[in-house]
């Protein structure tokens, strides 16, 4: 089986689930059973996309007749590369890992089966953007991602607050896609193709269809959508609302489709990144006010799933910084090995704490402290998880964290990117993520004071999950702590890094860490960070970014649009129903004129019409 | 032979219901309708296929021809317009505009039918006209059998409304044929042929002045009719009066024309005065875009939204147009077709919310349709996701290409982007407003079974109705190329074959 062969089932496979599934939505534990099925067989092509992967600078691409639409080609091509086949596994595996998680945790929704079918036809377009060589192809997977987590995020459509969470993630992350679709438009135009190869050759080399400063705005464009889609500075605010959806769906969303998806649209793009230095100091000052703003806030949240949506939004700036500031030498792939591993362990941390919150009935970390007493498994995968989230070294998260600091350090000192600024800001964040690593780790293990966890277990008679579940946790556990492996099969294109950056962030962690611990007297070591009662609520609401989105883009929006029709029903149409008013009074008088009917008007008229008669004549007269 | 069948059998049946079958008892009237439509669009998919040529001497003093033909421009439309022409009288038998409000008839069930089957019939007729006379008076035939349908057959809550919207309707249109009439009589004139073949060569010999003055009174009629912002008002009262067949005539095939015939009069034959005036036209669209869009926001019946959404749409296959390219031709072609399937779609659902609740107005709250008719439901949601242009529906390629169109305009470069980057933001709108239905109409809280002015779920024909839109929605959003391969050629000969 060739490598492109694997792309296209990799892509097909799920929407061909999607449609089984939704087919069979009056029986969804069946239709459930179906996707895992069809998840499973994905992640065993998957398996063998990787051996079969094409090694470096031999990537393969299907050749066929391009459709021509007027001046521009589109050929419409998927291909296959070393680095793509390792993130494609990856997806399928956490999508496979996420549907499992879903059957045991939904089973009693009576829209289990919509569910699933939306989750696969999510993870095809998540593939369809890894795969693409074509710029329409990806805007598809990454339109069709975005209308899927409007689905998934809106799952309990009977809440309200669901419901505002789906509408706001869709508008912020749409509105963002103003400039990807306008920077793929221009890049497409120039090209005169959109192949990404045609793309690529058109505005990488030195003779670009324009200047170097209209390539910037056209990168720069295209960023400004992948940082509404990674919920980057200043779109941050819809992905921890977004914590409204169920569990795994927010495992989907931010361990392997969706906020990381920006980082493989970006490492396509990157040949031309690289040359366009506006484009890379925006995300460079993106992406480091992001992993610090994202990481502090994640230290002050009072519900612990929203503390992993913001580090989700912190280390998706990591891995964007890592494009940012990446020397052609370098590459993409620091970033795309970030974005692997996180996905590893993030899934994994999503559906421990989802478990965790049907035995606590609640993600507060109020209602979790010592819900990890309730297996031994669930302790052992939310330690390693975030363990991997803090970057400790060895376990997966450490090792990519790592590259990416070398990356930002080479780009520092070799090229005038934002290396500085970027490397700063990814010390800060060390620190501050084994710090809220550290306190999420305290609470949920804390030791039980009040009932034993029999007692909980009694309640919740559904607390335990299924085997298939418990395997799955074990499965992502495992490739958390020895994940790493994957550098030394060659599909990511990593230099070594040196031991003192390890010694180096091992004392960040260390500090970081320690602060947490030294704090744990209070309970929650949050309380003795964010003391008052405003600023947790502050930290809670995100530093009312809700309320600016409102009030700056919102509201004048619907300002505009109520003039705008009052304009249409006054001004515009004003003169409309003016010349059917003055039509009107025109025939009432011709009206009356005709009732009266008198012999004298008769008179009139036969004379009025003598007199063009005869002017008629006259004039022609010749 | 398929060609007349086409013209012939829909027009007949058409002109006979309203006429001598008028005292015809329901039943009989839709069957003998279904058949002429079915007859008519199988003759009209065949005449597409097959291409044949009608072609006879009419009034040779002005160089009038009877001439028919179908090529890959229109292909598509009179397969559209088959289509649309089908599912229109099927749903009479969801619908019975011919009651009033309170079950009593108010109208003959068999002239209501045969008003369908004749704007059917003009639409044939105008698409496949190569001449520029014949195409307008196609055109004008198709406007008295809608007037009907919207004064006779329109909202039966509000006879005022029908008269202001039926009298709106035609006045409004009747001035822009005018203007279109004066351009085609002055173009005919001037070239001294009228057909759609050797228009283009004779016509190039025309001054830059005459050029500029003919393309500005040809898009100006049909901007009319498009409609292109600030000629537009006529058409949400027409969509919130009409029956429902009635708007989806008038979004899917009437609305048509106008792209239609600004392709084939004037960009095909006067394209450096068409060159002049696209800057206008162009910022025009961008405008209906934005316009219409945020109307859409605090719009309250959910009627008019979709009515002032149609604005919005074609604001982008004007935009395209204006490009003058190949591609911009091509996307406003995809456009056209994809607006026709999508708003006939969403009028076909908010047509019988309307029929069900009695009024569509958004600030009543009401049972959310996701919880009590789901297939409802999803039809609308379908409908909604494809008009705010997401990729794998139908509406996606027309905007996607409209926006690459304008970056490398024929001319005009600098203005075109510009419309270019306000278009992509417009298209940001389409998002918040197609959610916002979503939002209100579609999800909310869980119903209990015995709660009022619970939708009953679609079944039956009607099913069948938003089955069939649904499953177009879905194959041109897949594969555009369906489209794009019959156009291809016609396209380039045409925008090609321009100096």
């Amino acid at each position: 089986m060739s490598a492109l062969t694997v792309s296209h089932w990799l892509v097909g496979l799920p929407v061909l689930a999607a449609l089984a599934t939704l087919a069979l939505r009056r029986t969804p534990h069946l239709a459930a059973l179906v996707a895992v099925l069809a998840s499973l067989a994905s992640v065993v092509l998957a398996t063998i996309g990787l051996f079969v992967a094409p090694t470096r600078f031999q990537g393969i691409i299907q050749v066929r007749e391009p459709v021509q639409v007027g001046g521009i080609e589109m050929p419409f091509e998927l291909g296959a590369g070393p680095a793509t086949a390792a993130v494609a596994a990856v997806v399928a595996l956490v999508a496979a890992a996420v549907l499992v998680f879903t059957r045991w945790y939904l089973e009693d929704d009576d829209r289990l089966a919509q569910f699933a079918a939306t989750v696969s036809l999510f993870t095809a377009a998540m593939m369809l953007v890894v795969h693409a060589r074509d710029l329409v192809l990806t805007l598809i997977g990454w339109e069709v991602m975005g209308w899927c987590s409007y689905l998934l995020i809106g799952h309990w459509s009977r809440k309200e607050s669901a419901r505002r969470a789906a509408y706001k993630a869709f508008i912020v992350t749409r509105v963002a896609d103003i400039g990807f679709v306008l920077g793929i438009v221009g890049l497409v135009a120039g090209a005169g193709s959109t192949g990404l190869d045609a793309v690529i050759d058109a505005w990488s080399g030195p003779d670009t269809p324009a200047t170097p400063a209209v390539r910037s705005a056209l990168l720069a464009l295209v960023v400004i959508g992948v940082l509404g889609k990674s919920a980057q500075f200043p779109f941050q605010d819809w992905l921890p609302d977004a914590m409204e959806g169920p569990t795994p769906a927010s495992a989907l969303i931010h361990a392997a489709t969706m906020v990381a998806a920006g980082t493989v649209v970006l490492a396509q793009l990157f040949p031309v990144l690289v040359h366009a230095d506006g484009a890379r100091w925006l995300l460079g000052i993106a992406t480091a006010v992001t992993m610090v703003g994202a990481a502090a806030l994640a230290l002050g949240q009072s519900d612990l799933k929203r503390l992993l949506a913001w580090s989700t939004v912190s280390q998706v700036a990591i891995m964007l910084s890592a494009l940012a500031t990446a020397t052609e030498e370098i590459g993409p792939d620091p970033a795309l090995f970030h974005m692997w591993s996180h996905a590893v362990f993030k899934s994994l941390l999503f559906l421990t704490i989802g478990w965790l919150s049907v035995v606590a009935g609640s993600t507060l970390a109020v209602a979790l402290r010592g819900a990890g007493n309730v297996h031994q498994l669930a302790r052992v995968a939310w330690l390693f998880g975030l363990l991997a989230l803090a970057g400790a070294p060895f376990v997966v998260g450490g090792l990519s964290k790592e590259h990416v600091l070398v990356t930002a350090y080479e780009g520092a000192i070799g090229s005038g990117g934002p290396g500085v600024i970027v490397l700063a800001a990814l010390l800060v964040t060390v620190v501050l993520t084994a710090a809220y690593a550290m306190r999420a780790h305290l609470v949920v293990t804390a030791p039980l004071e009040r009932a034993e966890p029999s007692a909980a277990g009694d309640d919740h008679p559904s607390g335990m999950p299924s085997d298939a579940v418990l395997a799955a946790l074990a499965v992502l556990t495992v490739l958390t702590v020895v994940g790493g492996l994957i550098l030394i099969t060659g599909l990511f294109d990593i230099h070594r890094a040196s031991q003192w950056w390890m010694l180096l962030t091992l004392l960040l962690i260390s500090i970081g860490a320690g602060v947490s611990w030294l704090a744990r007297s209070s309970g929650d070591p949050r309380d003795a960070f964010v003391r008052t009662r405003r600023h947790r609520a502050l930290a809670d609401r995100g530093l009312g970014f809700d309320t600016a989105y409102r009030r700056l883009i919102a509201d004048p929006v619907l300002g505009l649009a109520r003039v705008v029709a009052f304009l249409d029903r006054e001004v515009v149409d004003g003169y409309v129903r003016g010349a059917a008013a003055s039509a009107g009074i025109a025939g009432w008088f011709a009206e009356r004129g005709h009732r009266r009917e008198a012999p004298s008007a008769g008179v009139g008229l036969v004379a009025l019409g003598l007199i063009v008669a005869a002017g008629t004549a006259v004039l022609t007269w010749r | 032979m398929a060609l007349i069948a086409m013209l012939v059998v829909p027009g007949a049946v058409g002109l006979w219901l309203m006429t001598g079958g008028r005292a015809l008892d329901v039943a009989t009237a839709r069957v003998i309708a279904l058949v002429a439509a079915v007859v008519g669009g199988a003759a009209a998919v065949v005449a597409s296929a097959q291409r044949p040529v009608i072609d006879r001497a009419w009034i040779p003093d002005l160089g009038v021809r009877w001439h028919f033909e179908i090529d890959g421009i229109s292909a598509p439309l009179v397969a559209l317009t088959a289509v649309i022409g089908v599912l229109v009288v099927a749903h009479a038998w969801a619908e019975q505009p011919w009651l009033d409000a309170s079950g009593g008839e108010r109208g003959s069930a068999a002239t209501y039918l045969g008003a369908l089957l004749l704007v059917v019939t003009g639409a044939f007729a105008a698409f496949s006209a190569r001449d520029a006379v014949l195409f307008f008076i196609a055109f004008e035939v198709v406007l008295v059998p809608m007037w009907v349908l919207i004064g006779r057959y329109g909202d039966p809550h509000s006879e005022a409304k029908r008269a202001d919207a039926s009298a709106r309707f035609i006045l409004y249109t009747a001035i822009g044929s005018t203007l279109m009439l004066v351009g085609i009589l002055l173009l005919v004139w001037q070239a001294g042929t009228a057909d759609f073949a050797e228009l283009p060569a004779a016509a190039a010999d025309l001054s830059l002045g005459q050029q500029t003055l003919i393309a500005t009174l040809l898009t100006l009629g049909l901007a009319v009719k498009v409609p292109v912002f600030p000629l537009h008002t006529w058409l949400p009262a027409a969509h919130t009066t009409a029956p429902t067949a009635g708007s989806v005539l008038l979004a899917a095939v009437l609305l048509k024309l106008g792209t239609y015939g600004l392709v084939r009069l004037p960009l095909a034959n006067v394209p450096d005065g068409f060159s002049r005036i696209a800057p206008v036209l162009a910022i025009a669209g961008v405008i209906g875009i934005l316009w219409g869009g945020l109307i859409c926001l605090v719009e309250r019946d959910l009627k008019r939204l979709i009515a002032f959404s149609s604005v919005a749409h074609m604001g982008f296959v004007v935009l395209a147009l204006a490009s003058g390219t190949e591609t911009g031709v091509q996307a406003a072609l995809i456009g056209n077709i994809a607006h026709g399937v999508i708003s006939a779609l969403l009028f076909v659902i908010v047509g019988g919310l309307k029929h069900r609740w009695g009024s569509v107005d958004l600030a009543i709250v009401r049972p959310a349709l996701r919880e009590v008719s789901p297939r409802l439901g999803f039809a609308l949601i379908l409908g909604l996701a494809a008009g705010l242009g997401l990729p794998g529906l139908a509406g996606f390629w027309g905007e996607f290409v409209a926006l690459v169109a304008p970056w490398n305009p024929a001319q005009h470069t600098g203005i075109l982007r510009t419309c270019a980057v306000i278009a992509a933001v417009g298209a940001a709108l389409a998002a918040a407003y197609s959610l916002r239905v979503a939002r209100i109409v579609w999800v909310g809280d869980e119903v209990s079974a015995d709660a009022p002015h619970r939708a009953a779920d679609t079944r039956g024909l009607e099913l069948a109705v938003v089955a069939v839109l649904g499953a177009a929605v879905v194959a041109i959003g897949v594969a555009p190329v369906i489209v794009w391969s019959v156009t291809a050629d016609a396209v380039s000969a045409l925008v090609g074959g321009a100096p």
